[in-house]
């Protein structure tokens, strides 16, 4: 009886799972059919079909964007303009999707969308026109997919492509306005030579944590990027969104200005920021405005006499790479660093250790390795390495004393262990620390990889972020 | 003989945007700045009371009252004027 129950259970369970996996092949396949009919631009520069210029507005346009059409400001000839206008977004992310799906709504001709990355789970918060089970599908492509579904009657030109100094003004070209919706330093740089050099608008939007900055550079007489900020920051003083984090309203709010501005210069009606800095703070609901210079005259790119004359090597200028990924860092011989399996060995062996955790107490909240940990985070650490060695060198003393209470000072062999995210950190930390105890004996070790690599090989239940 | 100078200052409010504010860890605070000053001589007051803004004093934005400062402009600081620090976002 109790065997014929369970394996009604477990018939279930296997129906179940083979319906998920019958819905999953229907949305893939959907994803297909829906492909051909986007001209995907992956691998060389292949100019998109020429488009035809449309003079008169279909029944069916008329039904669609009438709401719009009714607007004195905007009208028929305003329709017509957006019809027969290209424009390029740069980056499918938080700004790119929220600036894509109203720029199709809109009716704009053509868009474009460059990225060279595919949907990860850790994007869906915010960059809300990919889905859950687009995860691992390239991002430019997703964006298509969504907004054709809302808009079929749009030239949609997905690039599955990373934008550099090879690609940009061959790309720029097709297009009249282009939006920066990118996530790091070096691509803003470039994206701003590039229009600048190729005479194009830069719709450039930003956001991090939970503020949001909105500029159109490069227009009727306004600065570009370079007169506002003509050296980059140095790569130390750069933060992005998945280390900072971001509310995803954010660039959501910033993406949807960016496609605002879009369409107001698309149809004539002119941008309100070519000339001015929108500084949005979610925090205290606050949008400023400031008004910003006009074109530099010594500025090395739209200058009077410039020194960029052609696009360079952008990541080579900012110091930095032209991703928003972490970059793993190595700073310590592998004397001082262990694996996850080694720390995993030390755990079910019972060594004794201290485990120093440097990531932030909001980080620590989400997740900790099953060990006590002292926690210093790792800007408080770099502030006060000489307390912070101290604090532990006593954690060591005291645990080394219940473990072995006859040994000397100079034989402990409670090690210290260092732990953060990535794994970056750490070996920062644990440098800095060598430096501080050099001589005393005690051994301060890293965890290769950190969390991620502790999910990714000893415990795939351990929670991702 | 003495000579004694008189220094005009005016106590402005400070405005920390994005990494400022991150630097800094609060949105606004006041500081006294001499009156008759340039937007590099303001930024340079800034710096000097807040010394860990040197990281990012090159690539950042000044503002006057929601107005562009340049680095060259002469200015008569009022009371309560209001001066924002912008570093750019690069996020997205």
């Amino acid at each position: 009886m109790q065997a014929q129950i369970m394996s009604a259970e477990e018939f279930k369970l296997e129906l179940s799972k083979k319906d998920a996996e019958i819905e999953r092949l229907h949305k893939m396949l959907l994803i297909h059919e829906e492909k051909s009919n986007i001209q995907i631009i992956s691998h060389q520069i292949e100019d998109a079909k020429p488009k035809e210029e449309i003079k008169h507005l279909t029944k069916e346009d008329v039904g669609r964007y009438s709401r719009q059409l009714i607007l004195p400001e905007f009208g028929v000839q305003g329709q017509i303009k957006l019809k027969n206008s290209a424009v390029l977004i740069v980056g499918a992310g938080g700004l790119g999707c929220p600036a894509a799906i109203y720029l199709a709504a809109a009716g704009i001709g053509r868009i474009g969308v460059v990225d060279y990355d595919e949907v990860e789970l850790s994007n869906l918060h915010r960059q809300i026109l990919h889905t859950t089970d687009r995860v691992g599908i390239s991002k430019s492509m997703s964006i298509a997919q969504s907004c054709y579904r809302l808009n079929p009657s749009v030239d949609y030109v997905p690039y599955h492509l990373q934008l550099d100094s090879s690609n940009a003004l061959d790309i720029i070209r097709n297009f009249d306005i282009i939006l920066d919706a990118t996530d790091n330093v070096a691509t803003r740089y470039l994206l701003n030579d590039a229009c600048v050099l190729a005479d194009k608008p830069l719709v450039s939007g930003s956001a991090l944590r939970f503020e949001g900055q909105l500029t159109v550079y490069n227009c009727n007489g306004g600065p570009c990027y370079r007169c506002l900020y003509p050296r980059p920051p140095p790569p130390e003083a750069v933060t992005n969104c998945s280390e900072g984090g971001v509310i995803g309203v954010v660039p959501g709010i910033i993406g949807s200005l960016q496609a605002l501005e879009a369409i107001k210069i698309a149809s004539g009606l002119g941008t309100s920021f070519q000339q001015r800095l929108l500084l949005f703070d979610a925090l205290d609901g606050t949008f400023r405005s400031v008004k910003l210079r006009g074109r530099s005259k010594e500025c090395s790119v739209c200058g009077e006499s410039p020194s960029v004359i052609q696009l360079i090597d952008y990541e080579q200028f900012c110091g930095s790479r032209a991703t928003d990924k972490d970059h793993q860092i190595k700073v310590l011989d592998d004397s001082s660093r262990i694996n996850v399996k080694e720390y995993w060995t030390m755990l079910q062996e019972r060594t004794p250790h201290i485990l120093l955790d440097v990531r932030p107490i909001v980080e620590v909240d989400i997740c900790k390795l099953p060990h006590p940990a002292i926690n210093i985070p790792f800007t408080a650490f770099i502030n006060n390495v000489t307390e912070s060695a101290s604090q532990i060198v006593q954690e060591v003393k005291d645990l080394a004393q219940k473990h072995q209470p006859e040994a000397s000072a100079s034989t402990i062999n409670v090690p210290v262990v260092c732990v953060c995210r990535r794994g970056n950190d750490s070996q920062l930390a644990v440098e800095k620390l060598q430096k501080e105890l050099a001589g005393k004996g005690v051994k301060v070790l890293d965890i290769k990889g950190g969390l991620h690599s502790w999910s990714k090989e000893v415990d795939p239940e351990f929670p991702v972020y | 003989m003495y000579i004694y100078i008189y220094i005009y200052t005016s106590k402005v409010t400070l405005l920390f945007f994005a990494k400022s504010r991150e630097i800094i860890g609060h949105k606004e605070a006041r500081l006294h700045i001499p009156s008759a000053s340039t937007g590099r001589h303001i930024l340079k007051y800034i710096v000097k009371a807040y010394p860990e803004l040197n990281l990012i004093a090159n690539n950042l934005v000044l503002s006057l009252n929601e107005e562009y400062l340049e680095l060259d402009r002469q200015v008569t600081l009022q009371e309560n004027d209001e001066i924002a620090v912008i570093p750019p976002i690069s996020g997205g």
